[in-house]
């Protein structure tokens, strides 16, 4: 059994180097998973997902790495289709366990046979990381895996071709909510300087459950933040009520802290996806704030208000005109000022690319006394804050904080973490 | 007892259980590894039901816990029940008993409300856990219940550590509202039940409403695995479709045209955009338009 409890463990590394989280503990029931159903190969498919793949986005990642590494024995190097099905049903056949031992072993052989004359222990390019690749400094070496590897993939490709309804048979198609919350998932992980609008149209059907998932982690929060220290009073009074026995603890009601919040969100060029997401996001969580300001700005300040799930602002601006925040930071100190207090929390979005007008930080620094907080939500790649134009080193010194949110997911754990200061 | 992977699946077919490859391979290493079961998937495909056929398999007890958001420990596991003490205090008072011989007795078993999961541990023979909708219940009991399902035993201050004598088969069901975490994860392993496909539906209809006319099942399979791809704000859910098919039995439906379809769409859909928007393309979807 030894040799099959290597391919399991290269298997496992392969799925590993394919970017899927498994531990330990998971790889061990994966053994005992394949011990218990045995070696059949539609079972065996079945068990190893369900001991390795925890989250359904990781099952077409785990189907081709299995199909890749146990082989239907045989079936794939037949060049005649109609052959090949009772081939595969013989070897299936042979896979069963508890008939007797020998035919299980010799199924067994046949695949490791299979996978080393494919694919030479040097030359498995699933488990070669790239810094050792780039150490192979021998041409001819490259040369023979990248042929292996093509070779490999051409195989694949082949039994895709000639194999599609037994493929399908053996392992379903994820089905319709499976490739949806994959979707999600993957669009939430999309960097947002990666958009097209085809993207953000995703991200936008995606919002629905996000915004009921944000909402949920914001309100359980603050719930659990309003139950404060014990209520000495009541409780020695409730106690009364049963003899003096200190049954019923009261705690006293934490009074919550009245915020307002105040966005200003970047609509200008690639950040513009980022600052949309984000005032629909916070659009949805409206309820837990006392009052929400959401304002957009280019080179000026305009409110932004949400209607029918579009972004409306007055007045209108002009989306390709230069990005001035120094001059939006003026506008908000003479105009909003009013907004502007203790209470407030204000939160920036935007990537602080200035066209090298005056970036004003001084107005930002007042702004910040004025405020409770101020956090500055940047879409940026943090290696390129504060190249070219960008003015975000200077502003960064007078923020409480500055958070990368390059993607939609990063955008909620920093949307929650603003939300959770007020308690 | 150790059920063999075919007793499983005779099992699910017994207990009128439509399902796959899949779905038997993950109850049977549950079983085998003596490891919980977490099972993933949209609202209404059948994620509870695999619980119940489960028991029904094993001929055990079925002990659920609804989590919710708040739940915690005293509901989930035990709780002292504090007037029994409280009157037991007072009689021992009278009868002049001292302080440790009352609490000898005041936290014994006898005194303590056994929730779900003390059930479950305490239980004499083997029974199914299930664990509903655990994305529902906050992240700290979740990290509460490592203990648990791993080593299958629970801490009592009062009387000290109780472990499980047989392990129940645990089944923990999740429909995504927040993401699990890894550590619970990792404790169990993972199935993923879809919706069904045409024929697999097909069957199960076939199955749960007989008196529904065999080719009309199969259009009402495709009609609904069709509206399922549209993007719905809920998709139809199993226990749905079967509604649906009883209705259609009551309406005397012969075949499903475009008329059919609408009269009894609303015990298929439950939003009114969903509605509009199937309705709109009813003629398109209607396996039958003359």
């Amino acid at each position: 059994m030894a040799a099959l409890r290597d391919q399991l463990v290269s298997f496992i590394a392969a799925l590993r180097a394919a970017g899927v989280r498994i531990s330990v503990a998971e790889s061990i029931d994966a053994m005992n998973a394949v011990a218990a159903v045995g070696l059949e190969r539609a079972r065996m498919h079945e068990a190893l997902a369900a001991a390795l793949i925890k989250d359904e986005a990781d099952r077409a990642t785990f189907d081709e790495s299995f199909n890749r590494f146990f082989a239907a024995p045989r079936a794939n190097r037949g060049e005649h289709p109609d052959q090949r099905g009772e081939q595969v049903s013989a070897a299936a056949g042979r896979g069963r366990p508890g008939e007797n031992p020998s035919p299980r072993d010799d199924a067994l052989a046949s695949t490791r046979d299979e996978k080393s004359l494919s694919l030479p222990p040097e030359a498995k390019p699933a488990k070669k990381t790239s810094a050792a690749r780039r150490q192979d400094t021998e041409k001819g070496r490259d040369e023979e895996e990248s042929k292996n590897a093509r070779r490999h993939s051409d195989r694949i490709r082949g039994r895709r071709d000639n194999g599609e309804p037994e493929t399908r048979e053996e392992s379903p198609t994820p089905g319709i909510d499976a490739t949806r919350v994959a979707r999600i998932r993957a669009i939430e992980r999309t960097p947002f300087d990666k958009f097209s609008d085809l993207d953000y149209d995703e991200a936008r059907d995606a919002l629905a459950p996000l915004i009921r998932r944000f909402r949920i982690r914001l309100g359980r929060r603050l719930r659990l933040a309003r139950t404060g220290r014990i209520d000495f009073r009541r409780t020695i009074r409730a106690a009364l009520q049963r003899g003096g026995a200190l049954i019923d603890l009261n705690f006293r009601a934490r009074r919550p802290r009245h915020v307002d919040l105040v966005i200003l969100a970047d609509i200008s060029g690639s950040v513009r996806y980022a600052a949309q997401l984000m005032l629909e996001l916070m659009a949805g969580a409206r309820g837990y704030f006392r009052r929400v300001s959401s304002f957009v700005y280019v080179d000026h300040l305009a409110e932004a208000d949400f209607e029918d799930g579009h972004l409306v602002m007055t007045p209108a601006l002009d989306l390709y005109a230069r990005s001035d925040f120094g001059r939006v930071l003026g506008e908000l100190c003479e105009r909003r000022i009013g907004l502007l207090t203790r209470g407030t929390i204000v939160v920036i979005m935007g990537d602080g690319r200035n066209n090298r007008l005056p970036a004003r930080a001084d107005l930002l620094r007042e702004i910040v006394r004025a405020c409770r907080a101020v956090v500055w939500l940047n879409p940026e790649d943090p290696a390129r804050w504060g190249t070219g134009d960008s003015a975000i080193k200077q502003y960064a010194r007078e923020v409480n904080a500055i958070v990368p949110s390059r993607n939609l997911r990063e955008l909620q754990v920093a949307l929650a973490a603003i939300a959770w200061r007020q308690g | 007892m150790m059920l063999t992977r075919e007793q499983i699946s005779g099992g699910l077919k017994r207990a009128r259980y439509v399902t796959n490859e899949r779905v038997e391979t993950a109850i049977f290493l549950a079983l085998a590894l003596e490891k919980p079961l977490l099972i993933e998937g949209p609202a209404g495909a059948g994620k509870t039901e695999v619980a119940k056929v489960l028991a029904e398999i094993l001929h055990t007890e079925l002990i659920r816990l609804q989590c919710y958001e708040g739940l915690d420990e005293a509901r989930a596991l035990y709780e002292w029940n504090y007037q029994k003490q409280l009157l037991r205090m007072q009689a021992g008072e009278q009868q002049g008993l001292r302080w440790e011989e009352l609490s000898e007795h005041i936290f014994s078993r006898d005194y303590l409300l056994e929730r779900p999961l003390l059930k479950a541990i305490t239980a004499p023979s083997r029974v199914v856990l299930l664990i509903d909708e655990i994305d529902k219940a906050d992240e700290e009991f979740e990290a509460f219940l490592l203990e648990l399902l791993s080593d299958f035993q629970i801490s009592v201050p009062e009387l000290g550590t109780l472990k499980a004598h047989e392990r129940p088969a645990v089944i923990l069901t999740s429909n995504r509202a927040r993401e699990l975490s890894e550590a619970l994860r990792r404790r169990c392993l993972h199935l993923f039940i879809d919706f069904p496909g045409t024929e697999q539906e097909r069957k199960i209809i076939e199955l749960k409403v007989p008196e529904l006319d065999a080719k009309l099942a199969a259009e009402a399979a495709r009609f609904v695995s069709a509206i399922r791809k549209l993007g719905l704000r809920k998709p139809p859910s199993i226990a749905e479709t079967l509604d649906w098919a009883r209705a259609l039995v009551r309406l005397g439906v012969r075949e499903l045209d475009t008329d059919a379809v609408r009269t009894a769409l609303g015990v298929l859909l439950k939003h009114e955009d969903d509605r509009a928007k199937v309705e709109s393309k009813a003629s398109a979807l209607a396996p039958r338009t003359r």
